[in-house]
């Protein structure tokens, strides 16, 4: 009946889709209940879907498409913008100096990140924190492989521009 | 901003995705070929490196038992749900189009949709604590199987019932009495009301069998009213009645509105008997139904194991095949 393949579904892909959306509801809570109910809803159309399907995109369209109903409650917006965040993230910096200065500027990404119209922002994080092909992005924004790199092109430069003037951490040399 | 040099304007896009890692060779050569004669263009490429690298150390990490609680959460729900789903699939058939649903614990629905041919038609998508999903390739099986029984092919179907569907334990005891009745053979209302040890609640029973969640496999077109005719099936379907048991040998001849079926023309078991006699043997022929099973041919008896009896010999004066 298809059900052993679906356990082994949430095996691979539950962490990263609760991931996925707290980062984007910078909660837990809402977290927990919409990674559940992303699965509860793939399981319910796992039938259908098709054998050479890729389950990981699906699974990102599913939970784009629960993020962006949530996002239209104007209030939670805010409140997930402006509350208290449980995400934490990774550094690795090279010195105490480097850590400070990647700390601030992550903070200031951070802010304009959350700040960026949804679509902008969804297609960021997908890309950038997930690594979806801007084919998968398109399907899970409802748009062109070519849109969703536009938003993603946008959301870059927004964040270059909201770094005007601030000290960047130093990478590696250009080349 | 100070007005940027128009070469510098040209290849801001390709700039940005090469240094955030989305170009396409041939553009970082460009990009590259610029830079290398552009400081200000050099230190944003720098900027959109860095940008890129501080947006990628966004990726958030949940602490561990967050994640662990959540999946646990998220597995006993499926759990609750898997418990509750009936997949199914609705395919025509020569009694119009008919919907199968099947449980994790064995078939829980066959219905007969009239007109309808999607799941509106059906009282699945409306029962409460059911959750219906259209079933994939695995359910074609069962599709086949019931085309093969209703045209007569096949005379059983082996298949796991998940009786749940039933409304009541009067209900799956009147099921199960039913589901007794063997291929080519018929029952009264009054007969299953006995069996069941209830022979004052025929009414109860012909009410049970209205509602049976799985006709065809619990053939409940083999109870027939005591009359002789076959009184109703599944609400208004008399004629799937009629078709299903002449698929299965049983005479039948019109009346008034209705069928009845040919006792005459018919073998006859009486209760508590392990014998099946002509329909002229000793007092049979003036038996109440309530009593009686018939069957269509000698095969379906003694398919049974039923043995013919040693007074009136059907095997050895057997009637007239239809």
């Amino acid at each position: 009946m298809g059900l052993a393949p679906f356990e082994t579904v949430v095996a691979s892909h539950h962490a990263e889709i609760y991931r996925y959306l707290l980062r984007l509801t910078s909660r837990s809570g809402d977290a927990d209940d919409l990674s559940q109910e992303t699965f509860l809803r793939a399981y319910r159309a796992w039938e259908s879907l098709g054998d050479g399907a890729n389950v990981r995109a699906w699974l990102f369209t599913i939970a784009t498409n629960l993020a962006r109903n949530y996002f239209r409650s104007e209030s939670r917006r805010r409140r997930a913008y402006a509350g208290v965040s449980d995400v934490r993230t990774d550094v690795d910096p090279a010195s105490p100096e480097e850590e400070r200065r990647f700390r601030e500027t992550r903070v200031l990404v951070e802010r304009v990140v959350d700040g960026l119209p949804l679509k902008q922002r969804l297609a960021f994080v997908l890309r950038k924190l997930h690594d979806l092909e801007y084919e998968a992005i398109g399907r899970s924004l409802k748009c062109s492989p070519e849109s969703a790199r536009a938003h993603v092109f946008q959301a870059l430069k927004k964040i270059r521009l909201g770094l005007n003037g601030h000290e960047l951490p130093m990478m590696e040399s250009v080349r | 901003m100070t007005a940027k040099h128009p070469s510098c304007r040209a290849i801001e896009v390709d700039l940005v995705v090469t240094a955030t890692g989305d170009a396409e060779s041939r553009s970082a050569e460009r990009v590259h070929r610029h830079l290398d004669g552009c400081a200000p263009c050099r230190e944003e490429f720098g900027r959109y490196r860095a940008v890129d690298q501080v947006a990628r150390g966004l990726r958030a990490v949940p602490a561990p038992e967050a994640v662990a609680q959540s999946r646990a959460g998220l597995e006993s729900r499926l759990a609750d749900l898997r418990q509750r789903r009936v997949a199914y699939r609705i395919f025509p058939s020569p009694l119009g189009h008919i919907l199968v649903g099947r449980s994790e614990h064995g078939i829980a629905l066959v219905e007969y949709l009239g007109g309808g041919t999607t799941l509106r038609a059906s009282r699945l998508g409306r029962l409460e604590g059911v959750e219906a999903v259209e079933g994939g390739p695995e359910l074609e099986g069962l599709q086949r199987e019931l085309i093969e029984y209703i045209g007569g092919a096949r005379r059983d179907l082996d298949w796991t019932l998940d009786w749940r569907l039933t409304t009541s334990d009067f209900s799956r005891k009147v099921l199960q009495a039913t589901a007794a009745i063997p291929y080519g053979a018929v029952a009264s209302y009054a007969g299953v009301a006995r069996r069941i040890g209830r022979p004052s609640a025929v009414r109860a029973v012909a009410q049970a069998l209205r509602w049976n969640p799985l006709p065809i496999v619990v053939p409940c077109h083999r109870v027939i009213g005591t009359s002789g005719r076959l009184t109703g099936y599944a609400g208004d379907k008399l004629g799937l009645k009629q078709r299903l048991l002449s698929v299965e040998g049983i005479k039948l001849r019109a009346a008034r509105r209705d069928f009845s079926v040919v006792r005459d023309a018919m073998y006859a078991l009486d209760e508590g008997e392990v014998a099946y006699c002509l329909p002229t043997c000793g007092s049979i022929g003036t038996r109440s139904l309530a009593k009686l099973t018939l069957f269509a041919s000698r095969e379906s008896a003694e398919a049974r194991g039923l043995r013919p009896c040693t007074d009136c010999r059907p095997d050895l004066h057997p009637l007239p095949a239809a």
